[in-house]
Formats: C-alpha cells, structure tokens, sequence
C-alpha cells in the first residue's frame, strides 16, 4: 500500500525530472553546452500558465500553449544572452552566465508574480480514481503521461521528420551539418527553445501539486542535471530512464526512511556515479585529440 | 606600493571595527569571513580553474566543527579552530577523489550534490549537529580568561583575512601557483612539463576547503548559533560570485568582491532587497564585457607598460642524460576497431634527427601520443635508455626525459614567456633561462603574455620550454607549420643545433624541404604501418614511398577533353589561416563551367582549407572568393550550398547513426522541392548502396561511405562540385569504382575542383591542375604538363 | 560606509592619508545620529509563504500606532516602525534582529511567525537587555527562556496552552479517541510534540503515532498511510501554511477524511488556495477573529484598517485577523509599558510592563496581564476555534 502510492507518485516526479533532463540532453547533444538554470525555466512556465489561466482567468488550453511559447522564447533568449557570447569565443563561462541569467529570471519573477506562493488548482485534476486499491487522482495519471508523451513526440520528431533529422545531423557532425545547407546556429536556438519549452511543460504539470512561487524550480533543476549526467547527456532514452528510476527511487526512500536521506543518498549517487563513470550511463566517451 | 595599500585598507578597517557599533562590528565581521572564503575559493577557481557550487559545505563543516567541540565537548575555540581547518582540508581532498575526474558541468555536479549533502547531514545526525534546532550558546573565544566577544572575534577575522590575502599574493607567485595556473591553462601541457594535474588539482580543492572551514570556524561564535539552514545552497553561489565579480585570479580579487556582495547592500539600503538581482545580472555584465573582474578591468585602465626585457645569450648547456636514446618495438593502438597504429618500430638515437614523415591519416600524431603517453599503447614496448616508459602517465614520462612541441601550440597562455619556462624547470637561475631563450631564437619581451605571442614566436616558446625541462628525447609535431621559408630554415638549424647538443629528436613534419635537410633518419608511415625507413636519399628514391604519396602511378585513360564555358569559380589572392598561424598565403586559381581541376600538394600545404575556404566553412579570409560574378567570401556554408557550390568534405563526413537513405536526403535539405525518382538515379549510379539503404551510414565501409557522400553531395544537384580527398584510405580497387564513378561525372559536363593526395587519379581526371606549397600556387597548367613536369615531385619530397 | 567601498578601489591610484582620516572621522560620528521618534522594530516574514502573516502584524502595529500618535505619542515623541524581512530563517532574522538593535535602536523588537527565528533572536535581546514583544511565534520556550532578567513578552497564543486546547476540542467536538500527530520538521513542530504529548499523558492518553514531514515534501502520503494504519481516528496538525496544505493534499489523494484539529500555520497564508476545497476541513486555533459581534475596539479597529488599507472592505479582508489583533494590542500594551517607564530605557521598560494595569483592548479586557512570573497575555480562553471557508478564516459554524 505505502509502497504503491510511493510508487505512483515516483512516476510523476521521476518523469517531469525525465522531461527537464531531456531540455539538458537536447541542448547538449547540439551544441555541448546547457542551460544550468533549467529550474528558472520550469518556474516561468508555471508562472506564465498561472498568470494566463488564473489571473486573467483564460481556460487552461490556450494559457497553457501561450506559457509554452513564451517559454520556448525565453530559451531562446537564454541561448542568445548567456550561451552564444561564450561558446562562440570558446570559453566556458556559458556556466556561470547561465546560472546568473537564471538569477536574474528568479528574482525579477520574484518582484513581479509576488514574493507568495500560489496555488494553481485544475478542477479535472482533482478526481480520482481507484487503482491497485489505492486512490490515485488524474493529476498523477496525467503527469507520467504527458511526460512521456512529450519524450515519445521528441523521439518521433527527430526521426521522421526533415527538420528532426536535421538536428540529427547537426548532433552528429555540425560541419557536414552546414554543407547540408543546415543552419546550425539556428538548430542550437531550436535547440534550447525546444529545451525550455519541456522545462515549461514540466512546470506547468508541476503547479498544482507543488504550489507556483519563484523558487520553485531551483532543486527540481539541479536534481533534473543529475538525472541528466546519470542517463548519459548524450543519450535521450537513457534521460528519460534515468529520470523516472531517479523519481522512483527517491520516493521509495522516502516513504521508508524519510525525505532527510534521500537527499543524502540521490546525491550521494551522482557523486559516485561520476565518479566512476565521468560519461554517465549511457553516454560515450569520445576520443581525446591533441 | 600595493603593499602600503594593502595594509592601509586593513588598518582602516580594523580600526573602524573597533570603535563601530554592534551592528557593523556583524557586518565587518561577515565581510572578514566572505573574503576568507573568497580567498580560497581563488585558489581553486581563479588559479587552477575549477568551479565549485559547493563550498559552503566547507563553511558549514568549519562551524559545526568548531560548535560540537566548544559546545559539547568543551573545548577552546583556539583548539577546535585548528581542528575545524584540518576537517575541511581533508573533507576538500576527499571530494577531489571525484571530482578531478571531471570538469565543466560535471564538475559543477559534484560540488553541488556534495553542499547539499553536507546540509542534509546536518538536519539528519541529530545526535551530533541538533538536527533542524542546531547547536546554540556556542561561546565565544576567551584567551587567557578574557572573553573576546562580537568584536574580538571580527577583529581576528579580520586578521586572519588579512593574512590570508597575504599567503595568497605570495602562493599565487611561487612555483605551487604558476602550477596550477599551468593546468588551468592546459593541462596537456602541464603533464608534459611534468606536473601531475591530479595532484595540483586535489591541492587546491584542499587548500580552498581549509579556507572555507576556517571562515566558517569564526563564524560559529560570531552569531552563536549554527543551524542547517544557515548553510544554504544559494550561499555557495555567492561565494562564487564574490570570486567572479571581484577578478579570478588576481589578489585583490575576493576582497573587491566581498566588499560589493557584503558592503552594497548596506550602502544601498533601500535597495538591499534587490541585491540578489542585482548581482544576477552584474556577473553577467562582468562575464560579458570584464571577464577579469572588477579588479581586472581597473589595474586595465591603469596599467602602465612596463618596459619590455629581451633575453640575454649565454651559454646553453643541453645536457641530456640519455645514452642509448629511443627504441620503440611492435607498437600499436587502435581506436573502436580502427587500427590507428599497428606494430611500429624504430628507434631514435641521441645526437641524431630522426623524422616520421607519411600521408595524411598515417598515425604520425598518434605515434607522437603514445610516446609521449597521451595515449596507452594497446601493444608494445617504449624504450628510453634502460627504462620501459609505455603505458606510465604522461606527466611521469615528462619526467623521465621526454618533452614534447604541439601541432598547435599549447603554452600556457595567461602567463609571460618566463614564467611558462620557470615552471618547466624549478629554482632556475633567470640568466639559463634567457640563455635558453635566446638560443631557440626569441628576441621578444621576456615578460610579454605568452598569448600574445606571433606564431612563430609561441613555436619557439614552446620548444624553450620543453627544452628547460633537460629533455633526453625531444618529440616535435609539425613545428614548421605555417611559418615563413625564413622562419623555416632558421627552424631547421635549431632542431640540428639541438641535436648536435646530444638530445634525441623525433620530428613529425610535412614539409619535406625541412625533413630531408636535416634529417639523419627518417621513418615512412601509411595508415597506422611503417612503409619504409632509411636516410632521406633511400626514402626518396623508395618506390613504396612514391605510391603513398603521389598515387601508384598507374595511368587511366579518361574520356575526351571538352572545351570548357565562362568562368564560375574566381579566387583572388585568398589568405587564410587558424589564429596566428597563417596557412594559406594568397591564393588565384579558377574553375570554368565544365571543368574538371585538380589541385595537388603536400600535406600541411593548405589543400583542405582551400577547400574549407570555398565551401564557407572557414572564415573569416582575406582575399576573394567569386561564383557566378557574386562574391561568397563573406558568405558560411550553409548560403554557399543554396548558391549551388557543394562540398564533398575530407574523411567523407556522413551521419554516422542515420541510414543512408537520410543521409541522402539530407543532402538535398538546400533544396526547396525534390522527388524520391533522384533517389532512384543515385541508386542506379552507386549501385552498391541500394542494398545498403536502411542501414546505419556509420556501418559501411570506407568506400561505400565515400560513394554515399559523393551521392550526398550531388543530390544537392550542385553547379561546382568540390571533392576534398576522396580516395584518402579507400582501397585500391574501391579506388578503380571511384574513379569511374568521377568519369562518368565529368562524361556528363559536371564541374568539379578535386583535391587529392593520389596525384595520378586526380591528373588522369583533370582538364587543369594547381600545384600548391607552403600555401602559395607554384605551378599550374594542363593536366598533361603538370604530369610531366618535376614540379610535383618537389613539392611532394623535396626531390630535386 | 560608502568610503569602505572606495577604499577598496582605490589600490590603484594614490592614497590621500587625510581623506582618509576625514572618512573615518565622518563614520564614527554617524554612528551616533541621535533619534526624534520612538523607533519600534518588527522582524518577521515579509516574503515566501508567510508573507501575509507578516502583512498583517505590519497592519496591527501600523493602527495601533496610528492610533497612538494622534493623541500625542509616547513621552511627547512620535512613533515610527521600522521592519525587517526575516525570510523565516534563524540566520537572517537575527541579522535583522541586529540592524535594528545597533543602527536602528529601537527601544522594542516585535517578532514575527517563525518559532525557530524568536528562539534565535531571544538570547540578544536578552543580552541587551531591549524588550522583546512576540505578536505570533507560539514556541512555548520563547516566553519560558530561564532567563532573568527577562525581556520577552508575549501577547499570543503559547504551544503548551494551544496543545492542551487542542486536545479537548477534539474530545469534545470530535469525540476523538485516538488521536495521530503529523508534524512539521523543525523547532517548532518540536515545541509542540513535547506540548502534545503532556497533554495527552496528563489525561492518560498516547498518541495514535508521530510522525515528521519536511517542509518542502510534497507527498506526505507515506506518513498519513501510518497513521492511518495505527487506527488514528483524528489528527493533530502543526505547520505552516505551505507544509499544511501538502498534508491536506495528500489527504485527498489518498482519500481519507479524519478530523483534522491544527495549529494555526494555516492562518499565516492563502490556505484554502494552496490546499484546494477539502482546506475546509481543518480547524485550527485562533485568538481573535473579526467576524461576527465586535466589542466597540474591534469596531474602532477594523474602521481605522478599512480607510487605511483600500484592500480591506469587511471582515472577511482581514486575513489572517490573529496578526492584526495580536500586534494591535502588543503595541498598545508596549506604548503603555514605555509611558510607565517614563523613558525608552530597556530594563525601566521591563518594569513598565509588570505595571501595566487594567486595559480594554481589542482581543479581551487585560487586567495585569503581565507579572514576572508570566510574561504571556493570552492564555486559553481567549482561544477561538476557525476554518478557512473560502479563503476567508471564519469562526467554526459560522457561515459566510
């Protein structure tokens, strides 16, 4: 009984942590560098639905869609102020600056959405429905849903797609990418849109069980790059695996020994995993050259 | 003078503490212990370059180290202090175990995950820390009965930070500091003037730790109380911005960043709730336009150029330790299957210039890597003297007497020419070095940056240094790139000069004037074997050698020559070149419409970046580029392909994980509409990948691959065709399919600029031909004359 | 404190020896900027989940001293307040604990929500001998700190009183047997495990179970499903408002319905927001509310916030009222401890409150309310049991 419902509610987590790892793995594959501040993005599209669909009183369809497009331009803004100036020159500091970016995201949201936290209440969500013996509401039905649902379009884009292969080639060989006639700077800004975009979604998914407020997204995001590092970035399935054995585990552990050790023990994890694997899971070590 | 500033600043401050209110006694106090932690945030940030998230784990450890002991256990502040310092230094070697096995966002990983555990620890060992509650009444330090309070203990922080700043002006300055300022730089190359990068690395993480701890030993008496929440995730972020705001690196650095994180919100106290934002966004400003910081912007500004210091000569004592030299025996490495080197074997004698000379994609580099111990041999054995170096880590081999020069050149950018060799060789007297400077050639500023350097000048930089080390055995890749004929031939008498001094040198070069000249021995390599070896008259006259680079000679006829249409391709006076090092030099040729045209040269001689060049994937360049009278040299590749120019790229460059079918269709991605009929015209064409359509492209073989990115390139339907190398590795009757596949393109009027190493198939092909070398055209004519003519052979080998 | 900055930045260029004299000379002087108001400080939450409760002590400070400074002040000098975010962490509440002690000098610090901040900025106060009033944090050790002398006061309600009131209205309104704990992780929820399980020993009784949550869990279902197993037929709840509404959600998830009888944490925020419809369920305590009939104070009281604060049409506006009230007559009975006192001296203010004698005020009529034997105004018949129906915090049966 404890375990089950540790169980389904491991499922949600695990694949919104899936979902935020995938915007890490995507922009990585592309261009080797991600948005560290990736919660930032989460939190903006919670507070974008919240403000559309609560405040101006939208119904959910349209405010969710235009919270997921003002996402999407917000990852590009991301790429364009705090990736592009530094991976052009070379330099590392896209790390940093994304993280100060992410800063600057937090508290302006801070000063503008409130310094409270908000409920965000779908009426749909609030029915259950009986499983397995235990209540489960539609709202945990619905997240591991759209989580993978949204992996699975990802998948099937970038296979069957002109533009999806197009990425493709751009992941694989940048250069022979461009003699394709591919832009590969606009594929990185497809690239992090795409990515801000599923951290959005995550968000807005997340709302309503876990409040709106501006720091929401802080931990999910980093936990989400721990998840991303222990399924290999370069790896989208591994991502996805990683998250939702990440969630499961966490909830486990929680419901048997309590929240304080799993925090202890999921970060415990990635250091090890690190340390044995510097490539994570799945992903593959490249040749060194010199 | 900075010194005066210094101690006038602390003496300020100090003073102020001790007559201010409580209140600012806090806040002094907190900027005290900020810089502390600044300090040694620096160590490992600014100087060996590694991000850490997590350092208030560290403060955190350093408080309840500090709490516990005094608290429950009764202890002394002045002896738990030490105790708390020591557990954060060990704590911080600790986390390097994993954490110098990664770098970047992994790295940023693990000391993230490593504060937070530290947090949670805190909450859950309730028993040891108090859990949520935390440790309360914790005392204050009382030397000699008197208690210190508030003000006492800000006052020894203040102290203690003042003696931090000067520990690190000095550390920063000794050989520890230009240590890990060499592997911040390159670590490459730091292995290779024997510094472990592990050890450096582990050091500053502990050394930074040890700050951190002691900052948070102070703080747990200054606010009496310690609880998890205190040490907040958030907190290592500022700590970080604290290092970055105020300048990486330099000394000054964490005390300009402290005072603006601690000291601006008090000034600014209105404001004081947008602090957070405010310095969000000013590390971004920072990042962007002041990348050094607060501190380097302004000693920028202020700077006076000093004046500039030319090396002394003097005597120059080389002194090898080798007697036997090099022997290397059945060597051999392979990458995912692919044999890079396999069972070479030669040896190198001191006092002799022994070179490994060979095509493009023969292994010389990778040779080069094994010796050095970049790579672990998969097979064989190294011999240096009486000891077997294979398989030893790189940085125990530059010890052992091997140094090495880099294809492109890996100095440590950040600090001066001296510097770069005083790290090579500790406790050198300055004048050695001089000597040593003078003796490669440099007549520069002893004290200029070494990025800053000319090309030429970072070559001989680079082989100063290795040479400080007091090599026994001197490996050099491609030394000679992209220098002047007279900067080359002042190349060649030093590399002989080094080897007269009795030093084993091993030469990696294209350019076959330079090798033959000075070379005693030299070694042949094809695809990853030895082909030949002797003195530089044998391996010319060699015929292996011959058919590896210009071709087996074998004459084909190709069909008739047609009279070719109005000039598509014009490139005027086309310079370009990878940073400093200038490749090609100013180049002409042309290619009309229904042309076929050959270019031929050495490796190194600037074909593929012509090629790079034309098809937008290089730039910028000076000089012109024309098509069809509109000019592209401003254009990138993917405008150039919608022009109709399509490039056929070296090592042929298709999507490895996607079938053939996508790769084709990629190739026509330029194109607005396109039927899958062409698809079936290309099939027919390369009849062998029909069968091969849904497979994984990075699964066929080297000639399959090189007909699907021939069909790649032309499902682009492409006005000039470019084909950069397409034989390269292919065998020979794979060779014979190519070039009937070529045939029948030129049968068809295509118009195509060909590179290739194999000077035969391109010349039997080609209406023209360009003979390129040193990155200037040297001959050019009817394909017939080119042929005939010794120009080839010379360019080639040096013959003649 | 500018000059600090500057001499920072100044490495590079030269140092004038007399400027910086001048400087330092400037620094000591302000550090003695005499005062024309009585400054009042409050430390509380201003940001995060309780910032309404923060709010809301802001509110009653303001009328109360409003109020005050219409008929003259205090000692012929007017009141100002200054406040402070304490962002609900020890750490930071004590930084602001200090500001306004040192640079601010106020003459009384009012606390804010968070026990575990009061329980930290208690010992300076102490040591500083200035007068601590605690409008809210209801940690039993805050007013009970051993100290003597003792600077803390209180007019709100105490863990101890509250855990033994909560146990009889469950007896009483739920006939509750059995009774469960789910509690927050912190100093607080420790204050009220000890308050908890005196009162239940005190009537013979054990708890069903305690259990502990984090305040940043979201599922708290494995917890619950314990409690539930040990046959709990009732529920003692103690949080904030966040960590209450992750509780009752995790209720609904797993479809259970007992009784749910709280602490106030709900009050301190939007409640019925964060914890969706079944937020109805929980009864918490609280020691005023502004509904229904009002003595003539309260309807002095809630005038003065209506024309003061446009947002505030009616009772149901003020939410959560405990602050409000609270804080009003915390600062009416601290104006009068000062006026004892005669002067804004810390230990003459101490006296001054074991002076005060018989005032109407807004929660109940004081009479003596403070002696130095009990430094806590409010005790357990001024306790009113409410829900949030609606975002608006009513008394239990009392309908829109």
């Amino acid at each position: 009984m404890l375990v089950t419902s540790a169980l389904i509610t491991g499922l949600a987590l695990g694949s919104m942590y899936g979902l935020l790892a995938l915007g890490f793995h995507v922009t990585y594959a592309v261009s080797s560098t991600v948005n560290f501040a990736q919660g930032s993005s989460m939190m903006l599209g919670a507070v974008f639905a919240y403000t559309f669909a609560v405040t101006l009183g939208w119904p959910l369809a349209p405010a969710a869609f235009l919270a997921l497009a003002l996402c999407a331009l917000y990852g590009v803004i991301v790429e364009l102020l705090a990736v592009r100036p530094f991976a052009r020159r070379g330099s590392s500091a896209w790390l940093m600056a994304t993280v100060a970016l992410g800063i600057v995201a937090d508290n302006t949201v801070l000063f503008t959405f409130g310094k409270e936290p908000r409920g965000f209440t779908l009426a749909w969500a609030q029915g259950s429905v009986q499983l397995a013996g235990i209540n489960v509401s539609w709202l945990q039905i619905a997240i591991p849903a759209v989580g993978l649902a949204l992996a699975a379009a990802l998948h099937l884009f970038s296979r069957h797609t002109k533009l999806g292969k197009a990425m493709l080639a751009v992941v694989q060989n940048p250069d022979a990418a461009r003699l394709m006639g591919i832009n590969v700077a606009l594929a990185v800004s497809l690239a992090y849109a795409a990515s801000s975009l599923f951290a959005g979604a995550a968000g807005i998914m997340i709302a309503p069980l876990f409040n709106v407020h501006s720091d929401m997204g802080t931990l999910f995001g980093l936990k989400a790059f721990a998840v991303a590092i222990l399924g290999g970035v370069t790896s989208a399935w591994g991502v996805m695996l990683a998250g939702l054995i990440f969630g499961l585990t966490e909830s486990l552990i929680t419901a048997l020994l309590g929240s304080g050790y799993t925090q202890i023990l999921s970060f415990a994890l990635v250091i090890a995993a690190l340390a044995l694997m510097p490539n994570g899971l799945f992903g593959r070590a490249e040749v060194k050259k010199v | 003078m900075k010194l005066a500033l210094f101690a006038v600043s602390f003496l300020v401050v100090f003073i102020f503490t001790v007559t201010a209110n409580s209140y600012y006694v806090f806040i002094m106090a907190t900027l005290a212990l900020t810089a502390i932690t600044g300090i040694g945030l620096n160590v490992l940030l600014g100087l060996t370059g590694q991000v850490s998230f997590g350092h208030v784990g560290f403060y955190a450890l350093g408080a309840y180290a500090v709490a516990i002991l005094t608290v429950a256990a009764k202890w002394s502040f002045w002896a738990a202090l030490p105790v708390a310092a020591a557990v954060a230094a060990a704590t911080g070697a600790l986390l390097a175990l994993p954490a110098v096995r990664v770098r970047g966002p992994y790295l940023a990983m693990v000391t993230i995950a490593f504060g937070f555990i530290v947090e949670h620890v805190a909450v859950e060992w309730r028993a040891l820390t108090g859990g949520q509650n935390g440790i309360m009444g914790i005392p204050q330090p009382a030397p000699f009965g008197v208690p210190f309070g508030e003000r006492g203990v800000a006052l020894a922080a203040i102290v203690v930070a003042a003696a931090a700043t000067l520990l690190y002006s000095i550390f920063a300055k000794s050989q520890f500091g230009k240590a890990m300022r060499a592997v911040k730089d390159s670590e490459v190359a730091a292995e290779s003037v024997g510094l472990a990068p592990v050890r450096v690395k582990t050091a500053a993480f502990a050394i930074s730790a040890c700050a951190a701890g002691i900052a948070g030993a102070f703080f747990a008496p200054l606010s009496g109380f310690v609880t998890p929440s205190t040490f907040a995730f958030s907190q290592s972020i500022l700590f970080v911005l604290v290092v970055l705001i105020g300048g990486a690196g330099s000394v000054a650095g964490p005390l300009v960043g402290a005072a603006i994180v601690v000291l601006l919100p008090e000034v600014l106290a209105g404001l004081a709730e947008y602090r957070l934002l405010f310095f969000g966004a000013l590390l971004l400003f920072v990042l962007w336009l002041a990348p050094e910081g607060v501190v380097g912007a302004l000693t920028k500004l202020a700077s006076r150029k000093k004046a500039s210091r030319r090396p002394e000569a003097g005597s120059v004592a080389l002194a090898p330790r080798a007697q036997s030299g090099l022997a290397v025996q059945n060597l051999g490495i392979a990458f995912g299957g692919v044999r890079a080197a396999h069972e070479i074997a030669f040896e190198a004698k001191p006092g002799q210039v022994t070179s490994l000379i060979g095509p493009n994609g023969a292994g010389k580099t990778t040779v080069l890597n094994l010796l050095s111990g970049f790579y672990r041999p998969d097979a064989g054995v190294i011999r240096l003297d009486a000891t077997e170096i294979q398989g030893m880590p790189a940085w125990r081999i530059a010890r052992a007497g091997v140094a090495r020069t880099y294809q492109t050149t890996q100095l440590f950018g950040s600090m001066t020419v001296l510097e770069n060799l005083q790290i090579s060789r500790k406790n050198a007297a300055e004048q050695d070095l001089h000597a040593l400077l003078s003796f490669v050639g440099y007549a520069g500023d002893v004290d200029a940056r070494a990025s800053d350097l000319a090309h030429v000048d970072k070559r001989l930089v680079e082989i100063a240094r290795a040479l400080a080390t007091r090599p026994a055995l001197l490996l050099l890749d491609e030394p000679a790139a992209g220098l002047s004929a007279a900067d080359k031939a002042a190349l060649a008498r030093l590399l002989r000069r080094i080897a007269d001094g009795g030093v084993a040198v091993v030469l990696v070069e294209h350019d076959m004037s330079v090798v033959m000249g000075i070379s005693d021995h030299v070694v042949v390599l094809d695809a990853g074997v030895r082909i030949a070896a002797g003195t530089p008259a044998e391996v010319q006259r060699d015929p292996a050698v011959r058919k590896a680079y210009l071709g087996d000679g074998q004459v084909r006829q190709a069909a008739e020559r047609r009279t070719p249409g109005a000039p598509l391709l014009e490139v005027g006076r086309l310079a370009a070149g990878y940073g400093a090092e200038p490749v090609l030099k100013g180049i002409d040729l042309g290619v009309r419409e229904g042309e076929m045209v050959a270019v031929l040269g050495a490796n190194g001689a600037g074909k593929s970046t012509l090629m790079r060049a034309i098809a937008g994937l290089h730039r910028p360049v000076d000089g012109g580029i024309s098509f069809e009278r509109t000019e592209i040299s401003r254009e990138r590749a993917d405008r150039v392909v919608r022009r109709g120019v399509v490039l056929v790229p070296e090592g042929r460059q298709v999507f490895p994980e996607l079938s053939v079918l996508d790769n084709l269709a990629l190739g026509a991605f330029s194109r607005k509409k396109w039927s899958s009929g062409e698809i079936d015209e290309m099939l027919e064409r390369f009849p062998k990948l029909r069968a091969r359509l849904q497979q994984r492209a990075g699964l066929l073989s080297g000639g399959e691959q090189q007909m699907l990115a021939l069909a790649r390139g032309l499902m682009a339907k492409p006005r000039l065709l470019l084909l950069d190398e397409p034989s390269l590795g292919l065998a020979p009757t794979v060779i014979g399919d190519l070039f009937a596949a070529l045939d029948r393109l030129r049968g068809e009027a295509a118009t195509i600029l060909l590179v290739d190493q194999m000077a035969g198939l391109a010349l039997a092909l080609a209406d023209r031909a360009y003979v390129i070398d040193a990155g200037r055209i040297v001959a050019s004519g009817a394909a017939g004359e080119i042929a005939a003519d010794g120009a080839l052979e010379k360019a080639y080998l040096a013959v003649g | 404190m500018a000059w600090v900055l500057l001499s920072f930045t100044r490495f590079f260029w030269e140092v004038d020896m007399r400027i910086l004299l001048a400087a330092l000379a400037f620094l000591l002087g302000i550090s003695n900027a005499s005062a024309q108001t009585i400054k009042i400080g409050l430390v509380t939450a201003l940001s995060g989940q309780s910032a309404r409760a923060g709010e809301a002590i802001t509110r009653g400070l303001a009328i109360a001293i409003d109020e005050i400074n219409a008929k003259g002040g205090v000692l012929g000098r007017q009141l100002e307040l200054v406040r402070r975010d304490d962002e609900a962490t020890p750490a930071k509440g004590v930084i602001a604990a200090r500001e306004l002690l040192f640079k601010e000098k106020v003459a009384v610090l009012f606390g804010g929500l968070d026990t575990p901040v009061s329980l930290a900025i208690v010992p300076i106060m102490n040591q500083e001998k200035v007068p601590f009033m605690g409008p809210w944090a209801a940690g039993t050790p805050i007013t009970r700190n051993g100290a003597d002398p003792n600077f803390v006061f209180r007019v709100s309600a105490v863990d101890e009183i509250v855990n033994r009131a909560m146990l009889q209205y469950s007896q009483k309104t739920f006939n509750a047997k059995n009774c469960g704990m789910i509690l927050v992780n912190n100093p607080w929820g420790e204050s009220n495990e000890k308050g908890l399980t005196a009162a239940l020993a005190a009537k013979g009784m054990k708890p069903a179970g305690v259990e502990k949550f984090d305040g940043n869990d979201v599922d708290v279902v494995p917890q619950l499903t314990r409690l539930k197993a040990a046959g709990a037929d009732c529920l003692f709840l103690v949080g904030n408002v966040g960590p209450s509404a992750q509780v009752v959600k995790s209720l609904d998830r797993m479809g259970w319905k007992p009784p749910i009888v709280s602490h106030w944490g709900p009050a301190g925020g939007r409640f019925t927001e964060l914890a969706g419809p079944s937020a109805k369920d929980v009864h918490f305590i609280q020691t005023y509310s502004f509904f229904g009939k009002q003595s003539p104070v309260g309807e002095k009281v809630l005038k003065a916030l209506m024309a003061k604060y446009p947002d505030v049409k009616g009772a149901g506006d003020v939410t959560p009222a405990v602050g409000v009230a609270n804080a009003y007559d915390g600062m009416m009975l601290t104006a009068m401890a000062i006026q004892n006192a005669g002067s804004i001296d810390g230990p003459k203010i101490r006296e001054g409150f074991y002076r005060i004698g018989r005032y109407e005020g807004l929660i109940k009529t004081y009479d003596k309310p403070f002696t130095p034997g009990n430094h806590d105004a409010v005790n357990e018949n001024d306790y009113v049991w409410t829900q949030f129906i609606d975002n608006q915090i009513l008394p239990v049966g009392m309908k829109n």
